[in-house]
């Protein structure tokens, strides 16, 4: 690092750069742009059957509404290509639904029209006068059927790593002859993405070129799809994307909005607006996929880990596969010889599941973590020293070193900052001063450190200032600012003159916004193009100690550099994971079973932190996300036609202020030398690992009840008492 | 869709009694929401904020009339001793934006069992004013809840005002949602006593095709409540006053919670507001004399 004033920028706690921006409503969402002359706005029709063909839609009243432009249907949509696409966040198995191709219907909520025309109003008001009829078939509606015909992944999933069948030695033999036994099935909800922006597009075709402004994590794979989807070469699609209203994994794929937009535009001629409903972000995007996981434990008394076999299945669409990895930290969270794991997915009449924050994990260590505060309550054992007995440093499941792992040191930290000690063992023994039941749980968490390759530019100006720029997202985690303190660092400016710009196609490419990979991967990019910037710029005036402020200056015009870093093999000589441990506790009326939540208390090991202020928001926010999670989301599907039933922010509830309690969040040092250049293993998701986990076992501790279906609900906590 | 904003009083009583079909809108935080999910697509709306009246209150005679536009924020906040159980359920309405737009009114214009206002309105034997340009008329609170959604009012009303009684004792109210805030009523409950009359007035909400009282339950504590000295309720009055005012529910399974379990926070509800209230009547009869 180089050694000037803004030496010490990373780490510290800045506040985000484009916060002015955001509260003085300067941030222009996908939206809001302003395409120029002639944009219509489109309402998108819905099916309403899980399963058929289109039987016949009459579209005439629409047509022949006030301000109506075009009515699109399967019927005069352009046929369009839809070469194969398969990006790093698609299923790689089956294939996406071809919008308004043909007459199919393959889930509830699949759009089968759209209204465009010059107001949104108007279009909304002729989506209601399309009329369709349906020739339904025959569907798999309720997840206990579909389970019934559940299959593993596929091979093209173990092509990327994920098998349905995975572990190690022989968990039955070892689970037969552990002294200690427990075994356990675990619910779990589907859960919607709800960002508060929903999903949206403004599409516009200028001379055969395509420019979409839209919400999205990932804008090159936007122009990737839409590419294949038209049969353009990329290089006539341009995707800008600067500001992000909350996404959490639903911005990872495009939606129907983008190509509805963009088809509809190149119909009509015009620029057209198409965003989501709330309740079509209930049947349009992807969602955490509804899961059962069934988890048996063996343990010596002593509470040394003798076999774990962990049992998952979750649903998926008809066609296409969404599998996540659900099991894979019950393979090397803990050191065990004899592991086993089966994973499955059950193809349901929906529409395909996607990424939701801590995908796959938050799932699996939910019923992990649920199920070692079983075993530690069978073995009379304090349940965070259950954890520490079974630590381990070497990742079992492949047999190489972690790249670093402080998971002792998390349960630690937080442990003392929580009150751990005060806690009395015995379920139902603690009560606050009024009268509710206490209880105290708590869980680990995981999360792998994972790197992509990326590139950035770092563009170094005659006035001393710089621009940076790669075409990532910043949907909430402040990649804006830690982006920006990066480059500062690395240059030697001062943070207020180093601009950091994302979002745009034209921009050198980013990977994906997600898997916590963001600071790992394109952080080092920026550095890398910031060091090389810097050493081009002192090497034209030969001197490597020079004020590069001054140096710019006398060079009198701009220095550039762009460079794309990749991972090595570090990933493959040691198991790169963040780890944490969460602390919940639960506050239980005795008569109501109302469950409250004061308090939430976990410490991290995600190697360098660039940002405290932004890293402790991610953490909490993520917390706040797994309080829903436990105790009041969930997607009701109706099981007789598979609709989903609370379609709205007044059904599906999350938390409000008033739930939230205390958080607090904090980090541990640790410093690791192997994952990547700047040190950092990734922080954007653990934060909702093995919340809900922690609450469910302070509600056991409070209560002396297991919920193990989610959400916790008064009935489930009153459980069999209900007269 | 026609659009009727009369000025004052007069003309919208003259505008609903020539447009019966029109759906009035004071703070419009249930006639939006039903525009907005398109559940509703009427011929005309008539707004009612410009007329100066709903948003007054004044004493009338020993009752406080409270115009139907007046917003929950302004109970909370300016009427919690002539209105106890009234601010208390106004407080938990929602959240601060829609209290300073919704309305009792409104409360009772939609008339969904779930709606907060309701069982202090029963509970402490309110009025229910209504006027079209045939006249006014008082109907008590008791009688204005017909059926699901049904209530007394004509279609040429309005819901002018309600006239709540003088507090004569303590008045409690609580309610049980999912989350803290910004929710919709699993169970909700109303008591006041009324020291003067040594009567109890009860009121359910959300447990019920309409708002419902338990008037055994009224009966019971009226008989069994110390009215002398408000000794704490013994276990057994209170469980049993629990268990009338659970068997006068006639609660239902829904996305919000089971039949069974709303019964049974109901009667768990009824037992504390008793204690509550109690401890409230020896603290009164204490600071009297
Ligand atoms: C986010 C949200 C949360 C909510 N939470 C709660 C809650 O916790 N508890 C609760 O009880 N309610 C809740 N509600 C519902 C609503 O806020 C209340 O019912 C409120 O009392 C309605 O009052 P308003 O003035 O907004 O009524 P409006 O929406 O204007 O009208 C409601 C109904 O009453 C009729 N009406 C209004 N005024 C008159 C009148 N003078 N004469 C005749 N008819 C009339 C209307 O035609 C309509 O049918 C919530 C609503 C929202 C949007």
């Amino acid at each position: 690092m180089t050694s000037t004033a803004a030496a010490s920028v990373v780490g510290q706690p800045v506040s985000r750069v484009d916060g002015p921006l955001k509260v003085a409503g300067g941030a222009t969402y996908a939206a809001e742009f302003d395409p120029g002359p002639g944009l219509c706005h489109g309402a998108i029709v819905t099916s309403t059957v899980a399963s058929g063909r289109i039987a016949s839609i009459d579209t005439a009243a629409a047509e022949a509404a006030p301000g109506v432009v075009a009515v699109l249907t399967h019927r005069n949509a352009p046929v369009l290509p839809y070469h194969e696409h398969k990006g790093l966040t698609d299923p790689p198995e089956g294939e996406r639904i071809h919008l308004l191709q043909d007459d199919r219907v393959r889930h509830q909520g699949q759009p089968v029209a759209l209204a465009v025309a010059e107001t949104l109003e108007e279009a909304v008001y002729a989506a209601s006068l399309v009329r369709v009829s349906y020739r339904p078939e025959s569907a798999v509606t309720a997840f206990s059927d579909a389970v019934a015909h559940a299959v593993p992944p596929g091979p093209r999933y173990r092509d990327r790593g994920l098998e349905g069948d995975g572990g190690r030695g022989d968990a039955d033999a070892a689970l037969g002859a552990a002294p200690v036994r427990i075994e356990a099935e675990y619910v779990m909800p589907r859960l919607n993405h709800n960002p508060i922006e929903p999903h949206g597009t403004v599409a516009r075709w200028s001379e055969g070129e395509l420019t979409l402004w839209d919400k999205t994590q990932w804008v090159d794979n936007v122009r990737a799809e839409m590419a294949a989807v038209f049969g353009l070469p990329p290089d006539r699609v341009r995707v800008v994307s600067p500001f992000v209203g909350g996404a959490f994994g639903s911005g990872l794929r495009p939606w129907a909005n983008v190509t509805l937009a963009a088809m509809a535009s190149r119909h009509v001629d015009r620029p057209v607006k198409v965003v989501l409903t709330r309740r079509q972000m209930f049947g349009i995007t992807g969602y955490r996929p509804r899961s059962t996981h069934r988890v048996a434990l063996g343990a010596d008394r002593d509470g040394q880990l003798l076999a774990i076999r962990h049992e998952g299945v979750s649903e998926t669409s008809t066609y296409e596969t969404y599998a996540e990895e659900q099991l894979g930290s019950s393979e090397y969270l803990y050191a065990c010889r004899d592991v086993a794991t089966r994973y499955r997915v059950a193809p349901r009449n929906v529409q395909t599941p996607n990424d939701m924050r801590g995908p796959g994990k938050v799932t699996g260590v939910h019923a992990l973590e649920c199920a070692m505060d079983e075993l530690a309550a069978a073995l009379d054992m304090d349940p965070v020293e259950l954890r520490l007995r079974n630590d381990t440093i070497v990742d079992q499941s492949t047999g190489v070193p972690f790249s670093s792992r402080s998971l002792r040191e998390c349960y630690q930290a937080a442990g003392e900052r929580f009150g751990w000690s005060r806690r009395n063992p015995r379920p139902g023994a603690m009560r606050d001063e009024r009268g509710r039941l206490v209880g105290y749980g708590c869980a680990s968490a995981t999360w792998p450190a994972m790197r992509q390759a990326a590139e950035a530019r770092a563009r170094l100006l005659p006035d001393g200032s710089a621009v940076v720029s790669s075409s990532s997202s910043d949907m909430g985690p402040g990649t804006y600012t830690s982006m920006t303190q990066v480059a500062a660092e690395t240059l030697g400016l001062p943070l207020e003159r180093v601009r950091f710009e994302l979002g745009d196609t034209r921009m050198p490419t980013a990977p994906v916004h997600g898997g916590s990979w963001t600071m790992a991967s394109l952080g080092s990019a920026v550095q890398a193009a910031c060091a090389e910037a810097r050493r081009r710029a002192l090497a034209e005036i030969g001197r490597a100690d020079a004020d590069l402020a001054a140096v710019l200056r006398q060079i009198g015009e701009p220095v550039e550099a762009t460079v794309r870093t990749e991972p090595g093999d570090e990933l493959r000589r040691y198991s790169a994971h963040s780890f944490g441990a969460v602390f919940a506790e639960v506050a239980v009326d005795p008569d109501l079973c109302t469950v409250r939540v004061p308090r939430l208390v976990g410490a991290y090991g995600v190697g360098r932190v660039v940002n405290p202020k932004t890293a402790r928001s991610q953490i909490t926010g993520g917390m706040v996300m797994g309080m829903g999670m436990a105790l009041t989301e969930r997607t009701e599907v109706d099981p007789r036609d598979a609709r989903p039933v609370n379609s709205s922010l007044a059904d599906y509830l999350v938390p409000v202020n008033a739930d939230v309690g205390e958080l607090d969040a904090v980090f541990v040092d640790e410093e690791d030398p192997h994952v990547n250049p700047l040190g950092v293993k990734g922080l954007g998701e653990i934060g909702t690992v093995g919340v809900a986990a922690a609450i469910c076992n302070a509600v056991y501790h409070a209560t002396g009840r297991r919920v193990r279906e989610l959400p916790v609900t008064v009935e489930r906590v009153l459980g069999a008492a209900v007269r | 869709m026609e659009f009727l904003s009369p000025a004052t009083w007069e003309e919208a009583l003259a505008a609903k009694s020539a447009r019966p079909d029109a759906v009035p809108i004071m703070g419009g935080t249930d006639v939006m929401v039903e525009l907005n999910f398109d559940r509703r697509r009427p011929a005309a709306l008539l707004d009612l904020t410009r007329v100066p009246e709903l948003r007054e209150w004044a004493p009338d005679g020993d009752r406080l009339r409270l115009g139907a536009g007046v917003p929950y924020a302004v109970i909370v906040d300016r009427l919690a001793d002539r209105a106890p159980a009234l601010a208390l359920a106004s407080r938990a309405v929602a959240s601060p934006q829609i209290r300073n737009r919704g309305s009792v009114g409104g409360n009772l214009g939609g008339a969904s069992p779930a709606g907060d206002a309701h069982p202090p309105l029963l509970a402490t034997d309110a009025v229910v004013e209504l006027a079209s340009v045939r006249g006014v008329r008082r109907v008590p609170a008791r009688e204005f809840y017909l059926g699901p959604r049904r209530t007394a009012r004509s279609d040429d009303e309005l819901i002018a005002a309600v006239l709540l009684p003088a507090p004569a004792g303590p008045q409690q109210f609580a309610k049980i949602g999912t989350r803290n805030a910004m929710v919709i009523a699993v169970a909700s409950f109303a008591l006041a006593l009324d020291a003067g009359r040594r009567s109890a007035g009860t009121g359910i909400g959300s447990a019920g095709p309409t708002p419902l009282r338990a008037p055994e339950a009224e009966e019971f504590l009226a008989a069994e409540f110390d009215w002398a000295g408000g000794r704490p309720p013994s276990p057994a009055v209170a469980q049993e006053f629990g268990a009338l005012v659970a068997a006068a529910a006639r609660p239902i399974d829904d996305v919000r919670g089971s039949a069974a379990y709303r019964r049974h926070a109901l009667s768990v509800l009824a037992r504390r507001t008793l204690g509550w209230a109690a401890a409230d009547y020896r603290r009164e009869m204490a600071a009297c004399g």
